[in-house]
């Protein structure tokens, strides 16, 4: 089996040379001439005001919330997809009216306007 | 294709594919035409201002969902042999049947309230009715599972909706209130009963009730795995989280703010449907998952437990809802005390085969009791004058005589006074109680039925005896179809289950669970 995942490892012991290299080189050998400027916290813009805790509009939450509904489904259809031939025309029936069950809801999100963006 | 399957779930069949198209008619209807300050413009949403017709759809709907279970019944599922392949998640049986007829019941009364309730109170959004038909999916889905797996999903189907359904009042902080805290506490008690089945789980290595029960049996042999101190913590968290649905103190502290916050036919919804749901699986679960002679005895099982649980309900709930000086609030902490009668029944089931039976029957009176003294309060309250308090009730017997005196009748039969149900339901639970020998429990439980008499009856005081202040606000009821419709429905239920309760009674009797 290590005869298998050997060139891995030695991708792995590349790779970690490389990285560390080119991390640790330019610390090394690269010029410093420190000053306070330089050496102060990076920051650019104002100082932030106002409330921290800003609202995000529901339009949001509704895309994530439809997001994972249909997401979902897929999770129910891969198991299905499987056992196609076993299940056979039972399966498919099953499949069918959850399917259209899912397709009552995107017209009800539709028609309700949960799909766009602007209005 | 299996048809015995599809007939027997036929009646929560019926009210899903109901809902899926009360959705529809509800997005894709004409939308109404605004008038006021937007006179001319089409309201955007397309369900706002059609509570009529939704109303009327859901509650057609809710109550075919009850005629078909009666038909099932008659039929009997014991004809359909092919059923049991949906076992153990979801037992199609006599118990299911009533409790599915029930819950239709309910929803169906409480939709009909919410015809008239939220065109009233300038609540009328579409939402309502299709979340109420598929909270009743899930309900009867819920008295149905006989497996952890299928009775958590439905526990959800039917709470979701009615989180939302708390919250219809959206720009009003106490309705958010109320969702909010019954959101919490009852993701909370979810996950107690979660793992309360885990642990069940990882003992018996079984999530199906009979299982459970078989694994609990073996509790003791030299063969057996089971470990018992898991067994006792797992149907500790279990009660616990049930006990929250059911509202028993002290899992209550939720109740009264809920309801009051919620409207009305929301209010009526959870305490009737949501509340019967629970007790379904809490007898499914304590009689046929722990139903061993063990686990099922005074001193080392549950009914300890229980009946603590009904003892503390009916004593504090009692004693706070005469302190109340809101009605909604006063009958939310009824409806704590009401838990607390029935969870006698529950207990009986230890030693009496009249346990299960009574506590059915007591579920049908409450039900119709409740909705009824609900819907009469929606009754008396208009637009921007919602009856509340009691002052507002003052003399409505001499001005409204119909609308005092249907209330009258529905709050006697919470009382359980002769000859309404409300007095049957109490003589068998109590009876039921004697046979098992809990003599203390059926004494205290007397004694709670008195001082539950005084709340209900000052509501009387007030409405034939008192004169209203000068100046103050009048209760002036409302006018709706819908709502004399259900307090129609609901007295004549009342009235049948307490003249005639031979024919109920046996349908409870034969709708009864039988160990093992």
């Amino acid at each position: 089996m290590l005869q298998t995942y050997l060139p891995m490892f030695v991708m792995f012991a590349i790779v970690l040379v490389i990285s560390s290299v080119m991390f640790f080189g330019g610390q090394l050998i690269g010029p410093k001439n420190p000053n306070p400027e330089k050496l102060s916290p990076f920051e650019c813009g104002n100082d932030s005001e106002g409330a921290k805790n800003t609202k995000l509009s529901v339009k949001f939450y509704l895309t994530a919330i439809l997001f994972v509904v249909f997401d979902i489904e897929v999770v129910f259809m891969y198991p299905w997809a499987t056992l196609f031939k076993t299940l056979g025309w039972n399966g498919f029936a099953t499949m069918f009216s959850f399917i259209v069950a899912l397709v009552v809801g995107l017209a009800y999100c539709w028609k309700k306007g949960a799909l766009e963006w602007e209005s | 294709m299996n048809f015995d399957i599809l007939l027997a779930v036929s009646p929560i069949l019926a009210v899903a594919i109901g809902g899926l198209l009360l959705m529809l008619a509800e997005a894709f209807g004409k939308p109404m035409v605004l008038t006021g300050p937007q006179a001319g413009l089409v309201s955007t949403d397309a369900g706002a201002g059609r509570s009529d017709e939704l109303a009327l759809g859901s509650a057609v709907i809710l109550f075919a969902g009850a005629l078909i279970s009666v038909a099932l019944w008659k039929v009997g599922p014991e004809s359909l042999p092919g059923a049991a392949a949906l076992a153990p998640y979801l037992i199609i049986d006599r118990f299911t049947l009533f409790f599915c007829f029930l819950l239709c019941l309910g929803g169906g009364l409480a939709s009909l309230l919410a015809g008239g309730y939220l065109p009233e109170h300038n609540l009328d959004r579409g939402e309502f009715f299709p979340l109420l038909v598929f909270s009743t999916v899930g309900a009867m889905a819920v008295a149905a599972s006989g497996d952890f797996l299928s009775f958590f999903v439905a526990l959800e189907t039917m709470s979701l909706g009615v989180y939302c359904m708390i919250g219809l009042r959206r720009g009003n902080l106490r309705a958010s209130e109320a969702s909010l805290k019954y959101f919490l506490l009852g993701s909370f008690a979810a996950a107690l009963t979660l793992m309360g089945g885990a642990l069940l789980y990882g003992a018996t290595g079984h999530t199906d009730f009979v299982g459970i029960g078989q694994g609990i049996a073996t509790i003791g042999k030299s063969t057996s795995a089971v470990n018992a101190p898991l067994v006792l913590v797992a149907v500790a968290l279990v009660i616990a989280g049930l006990a929250f649905k059911i509202s028993a103190v002290p899992f209550h502290m939720w109740t009264p703010d809920a309801y009051e916050g919620a409207p009305t036919p929301t209010t009526t919804y959870m305490s009737v449907a949501v509340k019967s749901a629970a007790f379904a699986v809490l007898l499914r679960i304590l009689v046929i998952g722990f139903g061993d002679p063990r686990l099922a005895s005074w001193g080392t099982g549950w009914p300890t437990i229980v009946a603590w649980l009904s003892v503390l309900s009916m004593i504090v709930a009692n004693v706070i809802a005469g302190r109340q000086e809101s009605v909604k609030r006063m009958l939310a902490y009824s409806s704590i005390a009401h838990a607390g009668y029935t969870l006698i029944g529950v207990v009986a089931t230890m030693h009496s085969g009249q346990g299960t039976p009574s506590v059915l029957f007591y579920l049908l009176t409450y039900t119709v009791s409740t909705v009824g003294a609900f819907g009469a309060l929606i009754l008396c309250g208009r637009r921007g004058a919602e009856a509340v308090s009691y002052e507002d009730l003052a003399g409505l017997g001499k001005r409204h005589p119909a609308a005092a005196l249907a209330f009258s009748l529905f709050l006697l039969s919470l009382a359980g006074v002769p000859p309404t149900a409300g007095f049957f339901g109490k003589l068998y639970v109590f009876s039921a109680a004697v046979d098992s020998q809990l003599n203390v429990l059926v004494v205290i439980g007397l004694l709670n039925s008195v001082i539950g008499a005084y709340y209900y009856l000052r509501v009387m005081v007030y409405m034939y005896m008192r004169e209203p202040e000068p100046g103050a606000p009048l209760a002036t009821p409302m006018r709706s179809g819908f709502v004399v419709a259900a307090l129609i429905v609901a007295a004549v239920f009342v009235l049948v289950c307490g003249i005639l309760p031979n024919t109920s009674l046996d349908v409870a009797a034969a709708a009864g669970l039988s160990h093992g």
